[in-house]
């Protein structure tokens, strides 16, 4: 038996502090108090608590406040049997600082790769049941805001059927509020809002708004935007308030310009092989850049459904599809006139749908 | 050694040194950062531990036993059990608008709104029994049985009722909660006692109340003045933009200025009645800090602030702690044989760990 220096210890029983004496015995040690000794106690037990000053603070693993402090120089035949003391906290202090900093970065920036990126190969894998019934819960009959006349109808049929092969797995419908926008939703939902068939000169405008949004909903961006704000949510969780917020507004920002573009693309594409002029909806971009130029930006502002709402405002966008005009190409209009006529002004003719006023969209 | 004669100086004194909590204040925010905030739990406890280790009580340290693990999971359980559950309750409520159900989106909305209200109340309760259990001196610590439910459900109910008569009975709303809370918890065997009267508090109250009111019709005045005061030569005929001036100026200074003057003045009385009220046994405490420290505490905060692009508030911790403990006094003495050990419920790792919900995230 070797005995050591003096230490304070507490026993966690009372406030009283005791000077006592650490005596070790193999991988047990007691502690001597005049004629009184207490133990024997495993130095496997003994937990590192904290650096008070200079001197190191140990409790007792199953006594509550039990402590030893040990100041000054410290054997180091007890130091090693001693727990080490903890600084940063368990991994950082395995790692050390800079070598912990720099594996906290990579993990860090993989965490936000695979958040970013994930969603694209994620996406197509959701089942279409999931789709359709977040669509249904979050559409429904929206209201009552839907307009309907026969003619109309037919109309948009006949338009959605020429830009795209499936037209049953999509479920495109004007409403009523009179707002310059589209949306497209979960669950193949498009939504033309009034405001932008009364705003458009010809049925290929429509066509080429419409097209875009059936873009979002081919390239399952709706799935992927929401994949990616629930993961940058997740991940951006451990960052407080507004700067987590913003980061996580900028890079869902930037996911959702490469998103507008492909759906551009998807659009122009679409457009020429159903042989309808893209002229149209350049010139709808050029009228709407000069209309409102912020309009691209008010998007965060609602939510899921704001999130993929098609404000192709740039002039490059514009000239993108002035360029995809094929000359001498026999285009013909996407509607006739009556049709144009008959959804044009389907919302004023329906005398069942529910106004838009009073809709809290904004 | 049984009674302990409170010395001449204060019972308590904080002898931590800025440029020491520099260092583990810097390292933290590297941490932070790079772990995407998740770092922050372990930076808060490092930051406790220097300051609680700092700082004497009469003849011993404090000490700090909280840990970082603790307070991540507490977060996690919090996301998993208030934050999620609020994402749902949104699109959810999202969905109830698209479908034209405003009245059952808006009754959803209000229950999410009381149940944060009553989580917000828990939580300062629980913030309290958690850094009172995780405090140790002289191996000795506090707690409370209580878990704080109850007081989640008064902390609605006092708020309201202070509402209720124009805001006029916030102070005892205040104290009301303040002394609610403190007779709940313990220090060692001993029950706190918190008897602190709100009355005192209404006149600094009433200032604060007064001040839209005695700037409004200070301004109404000199408006009013402004076309009957025929003593003004107007040379340049500028009077009347010196007036207006004059309003901008008197609203903005206070506005800017004189209102939070005025609460700071209200609360250093708050918190000087709040700590006077305030018992343990045969001890009891005083905060001595006056409207004038608290005033030229913020402003030096400010201007730390500022001068260091906003750097300095990884300062804040050490400056609050500081001050906290400067201006703390503590009267009467402690029979250090009767202080034992607190039987307080203790939640080893991993067990109650919604104990933890000290995050101040809600």
């Amino acid at each position: 038996m070797s005995a050591f220096f003096d230490v304070a210890h507490y026993d966690g029983q009372s406030a009283v502090k005791r000077k006592v004496e650490v005596q070790v015995v193999g991988q047990q040690f007691y502690l001597a108090e005049n004629e009184r000794r207490s133990g024997p106690f495993a130095f496997a037990d003994v937990e590192y608590v904290t650096r008070q000053g200079e001197a190191d603070v140990y409790g007792l693993n199953g006594r509550d406040g039990w402590r030893l402090t040990l100041s000054g120089p410290v054997p180091a035949e007890l130091t090693a049997l001693l727990p080490a003391p903890r600084k940063y906290g368990g991994w950082v202090d395995r790692l050390g600082l800079g070598k912990a900093a720099i594996a906290f970065t990579l993990t860090s920036a993989v965490a936000i790769a695979v958040v970013l990126l994930s969603p694209q190969w994620l996406a197509p894998l959701i089942p279409d049941s999931v789709d359709d019934r977040l669509g249904d819960a979050l559409v429904g009959d929206f209201g009552g805001r839907f307009c309907h006349t026969p003619a109309g109808d037919a109309a948009l049929d006949k338009l959605v059927a020429s830009l795209d092969d499936a037209p049953q797995d999509l479920r495109v419908e004007v409403a009523n509020i009179d707002i310059l926008n589209a949306v497209a939703l979960p669950g193949g939902n498009v939504i033309l809002f009034d405001g932008l068939l009364k705003q458009a000169g010809s049925p290929d405008e429509v066509a080429g708004v419409l097209a875009h949004e059936i873009g979002h909903v081919r390239e399952k961006h709706v799935m992927q935007a929401l994949l990616r704000q629930m993961g940058l949510a997740v991940v951006l969780g451990g960052v407080d308030g507004n700067s987590g917020a913003m980061v996580n507004n900028m890079l869902a920002m930037s996911y959702s310009r490469s998103a507008e573009a492909e759906a551009d693309a998807y659009s122009m594409k679409v457009l020429g092989n159903a042989n309808i002029s893209p002229i149209g909806t350049a010139s709808f971009f050029d009228r709407l850049s000069a209309l409102d130029g912020s309009a691209g930006d008010s998007k965060d502002n609602m939510g899921i459904a704001g999130y993929l709402s098609s404000h192709p405002l740039s002039a490059s966008r514009k000239d993108a599809f002035e360029k995809s005009i094929v000359k001498g190409k026999n285009y013909k209009p996407a509607l006739t006139p009556t049709e144009w006529t008959e959804l044009k002004t389907m919302c004023a003719q329906d005398r069942k749908v529910k106004s838009g006023f009073g809709f809290d969209f904004y | 050694m049984s009674d302990e004669h409170l010395p001449h100086h204060s019972a308590f004194r904080f002898h931590g040194r800025w440029q020491e909590f520099a260092r583990i204040a810097i390292s933290n925010l590297l941490l932070t950062i790079v772990t995407l905030g998740i770092y922050r739990f372990w930076a808060t406890t490092r930051e406790r531990e220097y300051l609680w280790g700092k700082t004497d009580f009469i003849d011993e340290r404090l000490e700090w036993t909280g840990r970082g693990m603790e307070l991540f999971i507490g977060f996690i359980m919090v996301f998993l059990f208030v934050g999620l559950p609020l994402i749902v309750i949104q699109l959810v409520t999202q969905g109830l608008i698209f479908q034209g159900a405003p009245v059952l989106a808006g009754l959803l909305m209000f229950s999410m709104f009381l149940l944060l209200f009553y989580l917000t109340g828990v939580a300062y309760f629980r913030a309290l029994r958690y850094r009172l259990s995780r405090t140790y001196w002289r191996g000795i610590r506090g707690g409370s049985d209580n878990p704080g439910f109850q007081y989640g459900l008064s902390y609605m109910g006092k708020t309201v009722l202070g509402w209720l008569p124009i805001f006029l009975m916030v102070p005892w709303t205040m104290i009301s909660l303040w002394n609610q809370r403190w007779n709940a918890m313990s220090f060692g065997p001993h029950r706190f006692s918190a008897n602190a009267q709100w009355t005192p508090l209404m006149k600094r109250y009433l200032l604060f109340y007064l001040v839209p009111f005695i700037v409004f019709v200070g301004a109404g005045t000199i408006v009013v003045s402004m076309p009957l005061s025929g003593d003004a030569p107007e040379p340049f005929g500028g009077t009347g933009a010196l007036y207006f001036g004059g309003l901008v100026i008197v609203t903005v200074v206070a506005f800017y200025i004189i209102a939070p003057l005025i609460a700071l003045i209200f609360y250093s009385k708050y918190f000087r009645l709040a700590v006077g009220g305030l018992r343990l046994h045969t001890l009891e405490f005083e905060f001595r800090a006056r409207a004038v420290d608290w005033i030229l505490f913020f402003l030096a905060n400010m201007v730390i602030i500022i001068c260091t692009f906003g750097i300095g508030y990884i300062f804040m911790p050490y400056r609050n702690w500081k001050f906290f403990i400067d201006h703390m006094e503590a009267y009467g003495e402690i029979n250090i044989d009767e202080l034992t050990q607190s039987q307080t419920v203790v939640e080893k790792h991993g067990e109650g760990l919604l104990d933890a919900f000290d995050v101040g995230a809600i």
